[in-house]
């Protein structure tokens, strides 16, 4: 009867529930929505507890008390939560303390730009001392190439000499028969003798 | 036997034993050095052993390597507000390197002990819940607690059922 009175798609128990219990969703359980309802419950009629009016007046309201205290407490544990956070983030405190953060900051690079200054120092020094021995090297190899150069022309002009003179007692067309002729009378020995210890002969027998 | 020329660089215990955690301030660093040369010897080693610790402890620093663009080695830092940090590593050894920027851009001891102890005082081990967030989730798990009667059955005199019973038996 109740049912048929309701028009509204609330589900009957949430009517009748006093206001302020906890609802319980409507379970399946063991059984899909197509299995048929069972032989010993099809003429069961499923009434709700019977509810006292006056109890229930007295429940509703100890539990809108109970409930505005619970949630006044809740609520201002929240606040509080909230507000220590934010004293956290952006108070007096936090403050101070970024801006001793930025002191240290500061103080740290400069540390830093004092090392670099440094380091700069004994870079330009190093670079210094680089650049000159490559300049003394670059002299000294100067140096050895016109050494060489004047070594080499000194070699090449006493090869010429030497070709001079050798050029005197050169053969040619008009001494030929003229040293024809030396050769002839002066016969050269070529041979030697030479024993186990070395000792070279020159004078032997001609043939 | 592990592969690789140094691998202990890839273990946890190695990574966790980083000392340089930067603020959270530094946004990206740049290491510049050359494969060859004196002078960047040791940011060779900086990069070598340490990058790998320091990235463990920053995952969120993106941290950049450039070979052979300059002639002597260097660290740029980035911070979130625009500035950046020149650190000149010539001919300095990787301890040195480490330390210097430790001193610099890292947090310090006190600020990292409080910030484990802020960590643990979020997760108190004295409360009970889901495995992933807590670490026991009901009483008995704990040792020397009744255990739970779907593993061990409880002994008769604590099962509601013999209660029941003597009960009815002492009443009639």
């Amino acid at each position: 009867m109740l049912r048929a009175i309701s028009r509204s798609h609330t589900p009957v128990i949430r009517l009748l529930a006093p206001q302020s219990e906890v609802l319980v969703q409507t379970v399946r359980g063991r059984k899909s929505r197509t299995d048929p309802k069972a032989k010993s419950k099809i003429g069961r009629i499923k009434t709700p507890p019977p509810v006292d009016p006056v109890e229930m007046v007295v429940l509703k309201e100890r539990f809108t008390e109970y409930n505005l205290i619970t949630r006044a407490l809740r609520l201002e544990f929240k606040e509080e939560m909230l507000r220590k956070r934010f004293e956290e983030e952006v108070g007096s405190l936090a403050e101070e303390r970024a801006k001793q953060e930025a002191e240290e900051h500061r103080s740290l690079m400069a540390w830093n730009d004092a090392e670099n200054l440094r380091l700069r120092k004994i870079r330009e020094q190093r670079m210094q001392r680089e650049t000159e021995a490559k300049e003394q090297r670059q002299r000294e190899a100067a140096v050895l190439r016109q050494q060489e150069l004047e070594n080499y022309i000194k070699e090449k002009e006493r090869e010429i000499l030497q070709l001079q003179e050798e050029a005197k007692n050169f053969i040619t067309l008009d001494n030929l028969d003229q040293r024809i002729e030396e050769a002839l009378d002066n016969p050269k020995n070529y041979n030697f003798a030479i024993d186990k210890e070395g000792r070279v002969v020159k004078r032997t027998a001609f043939q | 036997p592990m592969k690789g020329r140094f691998p202990i660089r890839r273990t946890l215990e190695y990574l966790q034993k980083g000392e340089v955690v930067f603020k959270n301030s530094v946004k990206i660093m740049t290491v510049n050095y050359n494969t060859h040369g004196d002078l960047s010897e040791g940011a060779r080693k900086f990069v070598f052993f340490n990058i790998p610790q320091i990235q463990y402890k920053n995952p969120w620093v993106q941290i950049m390597m450039f070979k052979n663009m300059t002639p002597s080695p260097f660290l740029r830092f980035y911070l979130g507000d625009g500035e950046q940090v020149l650190v000149d590593v010539e001919g300095k050894d990787y301890k040195e390197i480490t330390q210097h920027v430790k001193k610099i851009l890292g947090k310090s001891d006190k600020v990292l002990e409080a910030e484990a102890l802020a960590k643990m005082e979020l997760s108190n081990p004295a409360n009970f819940g889901p495995k992933k967030y807590f670490l026991r989730e009901c009483m008995s798990e704990v040792e020397g607690q009744v255990p739970h009667p779907g593993f061990v059955p409880l002994p008769k005199e604590m099962t509601g059922k013999y209660r029941a019973k003597l009960a009815a038996v002492s009443d009639d």
